[in-house]
């Protein structure tokens, strides 16, 4: 029953933050009045901070949300403060939410939102900035859609380009095959931007291993069981054939360790990406060769944290050169020389970062195909 | 009379053909298909799967539906594996009780489920839905959205121990339906699911307690459930909310594909046996001719509407225009 208390709780502090917030924003706009009129649009001086974002059952929006509060927590307030919008893996909801906060808010929100779907994006931003509200978002945006568009409002996108590190961890494992042999793939949703680029990853690095043949690349759904299954296909068709394991997340490489294990097969080169805990500690024991970490914790903190500021008035977003505005987030390799390095780092603590910070760890400007 | 009889012949055997069929097109196209180890593969693949299709058959036989199996699986495992690291983490001390202790919480859900469909007069897909949607979020309550693994060697050895090329799990498995044919055939709660399917009016004017019938086979189908929650959770060592994932559409694509029609009184056990099997088959099968992941759904769906159109004709008999 502790969510049920907990959401009430959370209504409680959202309506008294509404309140403190309308009060706040009368006076900053008097004091605004002072310094002519361009301050006081800028300036709301305790602005509803939310994230909106797909479901609590995945690690990784776990670790997005985490984030956000931590960033709340760092401003001095409960982690309470920050208002969830669970979009269900629905963009009809994702903006009806949003919509219905910035009535409730009077417009005076600071919104980090992953938009569901790349189309979503555009009336989700036209609505925030129509209210006079802020919006950073992060993954899907389509390539027309460019936040200096929006003067202030729409504060920053960031997004991660995982072509690159997807093939950096395909070169460690056809370097652990020998560069020899044959390698499968096992592929997220199939029209998923990431499973595409991941594999994309896999191609471009097998150019340079004449070697190494493709055996199959097939899509495993980012689903565990699905992996699994899809694995002993795999063990069927290739049998000694396979050398290599290529997944595309970590929860892939789960279900092709455990089809494995059953076979007795206990040594063969799979990476992997996502970064998740579970995945470091199996590459700490080598199980698995390489992942990529995303650090969705930062993530999460820092796009609240961009449309806080640029709310309050700490920055101005349109003074800002492009690449603060349309970003990529930060990659990180995890091997299994620096596997228990990076858990300690990342995982076991949690590093308080500087919200202030805001594009120090991210990775320079969006490219467009 | 002769007419009908070959007709009846057909359908009863058509799901088997079907299954010898498509292992034979499949052996044609890769030899390897019928090793021993890719028997054992598919068998690993097919035995939770199994598990909770039988549970449902008994729902299906009644002419109900449960669509609970999804949350009733993610809530077993999930309790399973936060018991059986409580108990010790190893089957060899007091964690073995997790075992009964799974089974008991899929038992409860599974009587909750009935006691929503029949006393309070909620058609059983929707309380069943609703049931599996309450699983689903208990079990996200409880883990917090994060995985338990569960690394016991000897409860892997369902898994990773073998007896003549197949491994434990397969053999549990095949225990299970065992008991499940006996419930079917030497128990009165067996025959009540298909009197209750083959007549409901009928049955209740005969004196048998409908109501009583019908909580207890979702009871029962729960306690099926929970095992195939056990059988998923040591297939790959993880228990999460995603557990139950795809369950909800493998095991009644399989009853409905294995013969058993979705108004009841007709079907069984076996049928179901061969009906996971079909599915799984389908499923091997594809990637080990290497065709395409979607090809896979589109001809399981196609099935499913060879499978229901057999069963219709079959109905449509008894009907004179």
């Amino acid at each position: 029953m502790s969510f049920i208390k907990q959401y009430i709780e959370q209504e409680k502090l959202n309506r008294r933050n509404f309140l403190f917030a309308s009060a706040a924003g009368l006076g900053g706009l008097a004091a605004g009045g002072m310094f002519g009129p361009g301050m006081a649009r800028a300036a709301i001086a305790d602005p509803t901070i939310a994230w909106s974002y797909r479901n609590r059952t995945n690690p990784y929006w776990n670790e997005i949300v985490s984030g956000g509060e931590a960033f709340v927590e760092g401003l001095g307030m409960s982690k309470d403060a920050l208002v969830h919008l669970i979009n269900e893996g629905s963009s009809e909801k994702s903006l009806a939410d949003v919509k219905s906060l910035l009535a409730r808010t009077n417009g005076e929100l600071a919104l980090a939102i992953d938009t569901n779907d790349a189309p979503n994006c555009r009336p989700i931003v036209e609505a925030v900035a129509a209210a006079g509200g802020y919006v950073s978002t992060i993954w899907n945006k389509t390539d027309d859609l460019h936040p200096w568009d929006f003067g202030d409002n729409y504060v920053s996108h960031m997004t991660w380009s995982d072509e690159k590190p997807a093939e950096e961890t395909a070169r460690i494992l056809l370097n652990a095959m020998g560069g020899k042999g044959g390698v499968v793939h096992l592929g997220g949703i199939a029209s998923n931007n990431p499973a595409i680029e991941r594999l994309q990853g896999l191609k471009n690095a097998l150019k340079d291993y004449p070697d190494v043949e493709l055996l199959a690349a097939e899509p495993a759904d980012w689903d565990t069981q699905k992996a699994n299954q899809v694995m002993s296909g795999f063990l069927t068709r290739f049998g000694d054939e396979i050398t290599g394991v290529h997944c595309a997340n970590d929860t892939i490489a789960y279900g092709v360790i455990e089809a494995l294990r059953a076979e007795g097969i206990e040594d063969m080169p799979i990476v992997s990406y996502d970064g998740n805990p579970q995945a470091v500690q199996l590459i700490a024991e080598r199980k698995i060769l390489a992942t990529v970490f995303t650090n969705p914790h930062w993530g999460g903190g820092i796009s609240a944290s961009l449309a806080y500021h640029a709310a309050t008035g700490a920055f101005k977003p349109s003074d800002e050169p492009n690449e603060h505005r349309e970003f990529y987030g930060p990659t990180i390799m995890v091997t299994p020389e620096d596997a228990v390095e990076f858990k300690a780092k990342y995982l076991d603590n949690v590093p308080t970062y500087d919200w202030t910070d805001y594009w120090g760890p991210s990775n320079g400007q969006i490219q467009y195909k | 009379m002769n007419g009908i009889l070959s007709r009846e012949t057909l359908v009863k055997w058509a799901p088997l053909m079907v299954l010898l069929i498509l292992v034979l097109f499949f052996t044609v196209l890769e030899p390897r298909f019928l090793s021993v180890r890719n028997l054992a593969r598919i068998s690993v693949s097919a035995a939770p799967a199994l598990m909770v299709a039988l549970g449902v058959t008994f729902i299906i036989i009644m002419g109900s539906i449960d669509l609970s199996m999804e949350g009733t699986v993610s809530v077993s495992a999930v309790i399973f594996a936060f018991a059986f690291l409580y108990l010790g983490g190893t089957l060899f001390g007091l964690a073995w009780l997790a075992l009964p202790l799974a089974v008991l919480v899929g038992a409860v859900i599974g009587l909750i489920n009935g006691i929503v469909h029949v006393k309070l007069r909620i058609p059983s897909f929707m309380a069943s839905l609703a049931m599996g949607f309450v699983g689903t979020g208990l079990a996200l309550l409880l883990t917090g959205g994060d995985r338990i693994r569960v690394e016991d060697e000897a409860f892997r050895g369902l898994l990773t121990e073998r007896w003549l090329g197949f491994p434990i799990m397969v053999y549990v498995a095949i225990a299970f339906v065992l008991v499940g044919w006996f419930i079917q055939s030497r128990t009165t709660l067996g025959r009540n699911f298909y009197a209750v399917g083959g007549g409901e009016e009928l049955a209740h004017a005969s004196g048998l307690n409908v109501s009583k019938v019908r909580i207890l086979g979702f009871m029962l189908a729960g306690m099926f459930y929970a095992v195939g929650a056990l059988l998923a959770v040591a297939r790959i060592g993880i228990a999460e909310t995603a557990t139950g994932n795809n369950f909800m559409f493998m095991s009644i694509t399989s009853v409905v594909v294995g013969g058993t029609a979705l108004w009841g009184g007709i079907g069984g056990v076996w049928n179901t046996l061969v009906g996971v099997l079909i599915v799984n088959v389908i499923g091997n099968g594809m990637v080990v001719i290497g065709l395409p992941g979607y090809v896979q759904d589109a001809v399981l769906g196609l099935l499913v509407i060879v499978a229901v159109v057999l069963s219709t004709d079959r109905k449509s008999i008894s009907f004179v225009k």
